[in-house]
């Protein structure tokens, strides 16, 4: 996709210009405009029901804006679903390899690893998913998120479930991805420190507000 | 993948052989071998044929298995995990790769069936041309695997799918083909447009005479195709990545 030149002058990597989202007659998202810049890690908060999930849905291409338009770069999307959306009758394992495939990569054995490690969840590799604990689910859904090393990441409700320790390792991680460039987008209904945030938007009646 | 789901299934693997043996236990319960005069719809010579009322309810019981459970497996393979596999396609795979892939496991599961359901015939009966009786079940499979993919495309919820396909499979092989049920079987203006018509000549024509059955052959193919066609654009249509 061609980079615009509104995203070059800002410097984003990801652009929402006035996206609408309606569903019949309910108005989800009425003008909702934002951007990302590169190693940013912007935080999007909001109550139960207020778009947070349509808004990134649209974002990754699930949904289509009724109105607006999502401007991206070239780069590589990771998009982390608030749904546990993992194969439950494969393993751990037999999950990486079906999304690795999905990637089309070649060598990701080194990247599970390391995720398996990061996460701490390596004991269950070759566990049933069905037969995993939420928390470890969410790990895993989480995971398949990173496996392909992307430039941006699209994070819904990302430690839901998580246990205390589990957390901090995510934010330890999501700061050496920050170093690295990477830019991270990251939906929660709940905000423990604010200050984890280079910006950080509240949803409420439709619509985008700098917090 | 998908072949891993499926074995580690195994109430399914061991209904897919129970449900067929069970039908035809209860057809061959409840029928005698009394003669049975019926002209086959797809000849169209004045012709008769003379069979046993057991023998050819066997057939017709042993496609409608083939077809509830091949219509059902497919239905299956599309509606489980739908989101998942959304998520797959965001992640880069083709709506078409994954639906090939899931409809190159029905045609093997097909055939596996299709041939476990048409062997137990000589435990009842003779059929003339025994292989062919084989092939039509395969092909009642094929066709009604295909339905079930469209019908999996089509509707998210698998209540309503399943609603779908009992309705079709049962009134379609089960009752209209059968020339015991419908006394105008004959007459092809109403069956002929039905998924196991030519599945189910097929069948009956090998089972019980020496006719061609080139022309139900092609037409199975061609059926099960145009269904599987729908089934992919309507599959791509839902994956598709906005």
């Amino acid at each position: 996709m061609v980079m615009p030149e509104s995203a070059l002058k800002n410097e984003y990597i990801l652009e929402v210009q006035h996206v609408a989202k309606s569903f019949g007659k309910l108005n989800v998202l009425k003008d909702v405009s934002f951007g990302i810049r590169q190693g940013e890690i912007v935080g999007i908060v909001g109550e139960n029901g207020a778009g947070k999930s349509t808004l990134l849905k649209i974002l990754v291409g699930l949904l289509s804006p009724t109105d607006g338009e999502v401007v991206t770069i070239k780069g590589k999307m990771g998009y982390c679903p608030q749904e546990l959306l993992t194969f439950e009758t494969l393993t751990v394992r037999e999950n990486f390899c079906y999304f690795a495939a999905a990637y089309g990569l070649n060598e990701w054995q080194e990247t599970k690893d390391d995720l398996l490690d990061r996460f701490r969840f390596r004991q269950y590799e070759d566990m049933l998913v069905s037969k995993l604990s939420s928390g470890t689910k969410q790990k895993l859904n989480l995971a398949i998120a990173l496996l392909h090393l992307p430039d941006v990441l699209i994070l819904d409700e990302p430690y839901s479930g998580f246990d205390w320790e589990t957390y901090l390792h995510f934010w330890d991680f999501t700061g050496e991805l920050k170093l690295k460039k990477k830019s991270i987008l990251i939906i929660s209904h709940l905000v423990y420190d604010q200050s984890k945030f280079d910006t950080l938007f509240e949803l409420k009646s439709g619509v985008l507000k700098c917090v | 993948m998908t072949v891993k789901e499926l074995l580690r299934s195994r109430i399914t693997l061991i209904l897919l052989f129970l449900i067929p043996t069970l039908f035809y236990a209860l057809v061959a319960l409840t029928t005698t071998d009394r003669t049975i005069a019926f002209r086959l719809a797809s000849i169209s010579e004045e012709t008769f044929v003379d069979v046993s009322e057991r023998s050819e309810s066997l057939i017709f019981i042993g496609l409608a298995a083939v077809g509830l459970l091949t219509s059902f497996l497919a239905l299956n393979l599309v509606q489980k995990h739908s989101e998942t596999t959304r998520r797959l396609v965001l992640c880069g795979y083709q709506p078409a790769e994954l639906i090939v892939s899931k409809l190159l496991v029905l045609v093997c599961i097909v055939v596996l069936i299709g041939c476990y359901v048409g062997a137990m015939l000589p435990l009842f009966f003779d059929p003339k041309h025994f292989i062919f009786v084989i092939v039509g079940f395969a092909l009642g499979g094929f066709v009604y695997g295909c339905y079930g993919l469209l019908v999996g495309s089509i509707f998210k919820r698998e209540l309503e799918g399943i609603l779908f396909i009992v309705l079709l499979a049962n009134i379609d092989a089960g009752w209209l083909q059968n020339p015991i049920f419908y006394a105008e079987a004959h007459n092809k203006a109403i069956i002929r447009h039905l998924p196991a018509y030519f599945p189910s000549q097929t069948s009956i024509i090998s089972a019980f005479t020496d006719y061609d059955i080139g022309t139900s052959i092609i037409g199975s193919f061609v059926y099960g195709s145009l269904l599987l066609v729908a089934a992919l654009v309507i599959y791509w249509w839902r994956m598709r990545i906005r």
